[in-house]
């Protein structure tokens, strides 16, 4: 009993001693997609500026939102895409740190440069683009993937073997796609086709979740899955056989930025490491980990994806970036998914 | 000194006062008053009173843009009962014979028992969950075996109601086994040979004798497992395959991407609303039951 009591007692003055150690130069709590920063990248930081940094992770933007939205969230740094990042300046749920005053924004690349989500560059340096379509077990299916029609109003092997993700913001971007209906309709015409769609896929979809993807696609349980490019480039890259699909209608694109939430805590260390993730090399290996496009300028030699060994990253057909909805458009999205899984 | 003595017992209970005060009752106060504000256009909320989110789990704007009567959250509703319903029936007839059973070892072998029933808590409950859905899914053990009687290669049982079902049970079964045991446990012995004597066979003994002498374990049993049921998220999703919503999922999406907070509170108000009637009702009847034994007796 002494001993166990001396042995908890030295474990306490331990954990003391790190945690005041550890405060020297401040704190980093990062709240990010999940896996998306290079752990390798982090540690670098963390060592060259003394800073402790705190990785929390989120898989939608929705949850992003909702804490922000929730107030004092405790996070220095954020990843959201751009039609949410819209939302959080117009809100006024993130900081201006003059993001164009600094040497990160001169490493964007020209054409990602104040855009229609953050026109004046002050509240966001982008870090990584991608889209999102469908992923097919390239073993078990052999098929077209040409048509978002094979995925949307599937015939034989692929019925009842797709899946789709649980979120209505990437599951109606796509079908508004394939239909040609605008991105934020606010015509109910226009989404009751979306949901006429949706309801005549359900049938044949076995099921809406945005979790354990890559076990449920390699398993063989789903031989096709709506999913993000990066991931099918990561999963094949460890021996998976998977392949994206690139469908004449086009896919859904995204760009996420890296912001300071209202009220961060340590918002000198924030923009301390978005200057050190926007260093050329640093943005090389960020986007040799993450597997999806950078917007920055990256030190091309060292890239290791090349159109041949990665076409996820080399799309040629077009590619629509999510718009921020109106609310009214938004209240239509939400009776579409509402009313498919009623 | 004296003073202090008698006041005793109201500042030892202060604690827990206070903590059922902010950690209990404040949030459900913000809930309900989140339930009446104005949602904000894009998530959050202002304080202006607005019941609105109470009117809209009957009444939507239509596709014709008119408001209209809309059944689809009372379909939710109703099919969130129904489950927790089934999870509650097949937990009941599950641990009944489980209780039975482990209240008629020695008192060595009880304690292993009821220890090895509480084990899965020491677990988390998303890895119970992925469990299940290895066991079922393709080329699962239970497939597999199966295939051995002539099923279909490559069968699986995920993504339908049964599977959210198996789930569900699962989880639940310890907080139907528990109760039950203990009271079953205290169970007089005496009454069931008693019982016997005057000639009651079996199914009579266990109608008159054993039930209402369990009962408040039932009881106990049940609402321990209906009203947390209430509210699964988990498995619906994983299991089920999210293809119909539940309460919970319908709750998280008003917080997410359907961004009407006030929406959301609204049905968190009413299924605790229900949850309560539930909880009322149950008590009563114990409570008339309870009563008409001791008239009896």
């Amino acid at each position: 009993m002494k001993t166990l009591l001396s042995a908890s007692a030295l474990a306490l003055i331990t954990a003391t001693a790190t945690g005041t150690a550890a405060q020297a130069e401040g704190n980093l709590n990062l709240y990010v997609w999940a896996d998306s920063i290079n752990p390798e990248l982090i540690a670098t930081f963390s060592k060259e500026y003394d800073v402790k940094v705190n990785v929390d992770s989120y898989t939608s933007n929705e949850d992003l939102l909702t804490k922000l939205q929730a107030g004092s969230s405790g996070y220095d740094l954020s990843t959201p895409s751009q039609h949410f990042l819209r939302v959080m300046i117009d809100e006024g749920l993130i900081e201006n740190y003059g993001a164009n005053k600094l040497e990160a924004f001169n490493n964007i690349e020209e054409k990602w440069r104040n855009q229609w989500w953050d026109e004046t560059q002050e509240y966001s340096i982008p870090i990584a683009y991608g889209t999102a379509g469908f992923a097919i077990n390239s073993d078990l299916y052999k098929g077209p993937t040409d048509s978002m029609k094979v995925f949307f109003e599937p015939e034989g092997e692929l019925f009842g073997k797709i899946a789709m993700l649980s979120y209505p913001d990437e599951v109606v971007g796509a079908a508004q796609l394939y239909l040609g209906v605008p991105f934020c309709s606010e015509d109910p015409d226009e989404m009751k086709r979306v949901l006429d769609l949706l309801m005549a896929q359900k049938p044949a979809v076995a099921a809406y979740s945005s979790d354990n993807i890559a076990s449920r696609l390699g398993s063989g349980e789903v031989l096709s899955h709506f999913w993000w490019q990066g991931e099918v480039l990561k999963a094949r890259k460890g021996g998976a056989p998977f392949a994206f699909a690139f469908p004449k209608e086009g896919l859904v694109g995204w760009i996420d930025s890296m912001v300071i939430p209202k009220g961060a805590p340590n918002q000198e260390n924030a923009v301390k490491f978005i200057e050190f993730m926007s260093r050329p090399e640093n943005a090389t290996a960020q986007m040799n980990y993450y597997a999806y496009s950078s917007p920055m300028k990256v030190n091309a030699e060292d890239i290791i994806y090349t159109p041949e060994n990665a076409p996820e990253l080399f799309i040629e057909v077009p590619i629509e970036f999510s718009r921020t909805c109106s609310p009214a458009a938004q209240d239509l999205v939400n009776r579409v998914w509402t009313q498919l899984l009623q | 000194m004296r003073r202090l003595a008698n006041n005793l017992p109201f500042w030892g209970l202060l604690p827990a006062w206070a903590l059922m005060g902010f950690a209990l009752i404040l949030p459900i106060l913000i809930i309900a008053a989140v339930s009446v504000a104005t949602r904000g256009s894009h998530g959050g909320f202002t304080w202006d009173f607005n019941p609105a989110g109470y009117a809209q789990i009957l009444f939507n704007e239509g596709w014709s843009g008119e408001l209209e009567f809309t059944p689809q959250y009372l379909i939710i509703i109703g099919r969130t009962f129904l489950l927790a319903g089934a999870t509650t029936a097949l937990c009941l007839i599950f641990a009944l014979p489980v209780a039975w059973y482990i209240s008629r070892q020695t008192p060595g072998m009880r304690a292993i028992l009821v220890y090895l029933v509480t084990l899965p808590f020491w677990v988390s409950m998303i890895l119970r969950v992925y469990a299940w859905m290895i066991i079922l899914g393709k080329d699962g053990p239970l497939p597999r075996f199966l295939e051995t009687f002539g099923l279909a290669p490559g069968t699986s049982f995920m993504f339908n109601d049964g599977a959210t079902l198996v789930a569900m049970v699962y989880t639940c079964m310890p907080l139907m086994v528990l109760p039950i045991y203990a009271s079953i446990e205290k169970l007089d012995l005496t009454l069931i040979e008693a019982s016997h004597d005057l000639h009651g066979n079996r199914f009579t003994t266990f109608r008159r004798v054993i039930l209402p002498l369990t009962a408040p374990g039932i009881v106990s049993g049940a609402i321990l497992v209906f009203v947390p049921a209430l509210g699964a998220v988990l498995e619906p999703v994983l299991m089920g395959g999210g293809k119909q919503m539940m309460m919970g999922s319908l709750i998280q999406l008003q917080f997410g991407g359907g961004r009407n907070w006030p929406f959301g509170a609204a049905i968190a108000m009413v299924l605790m609303g229900l949850v309560m009637l539930f909880l009322i009702v149950t008590a009563l009847r114990a409570a008339r039951r309870t009563a008409g034994m001791e008239a009896r007796a």
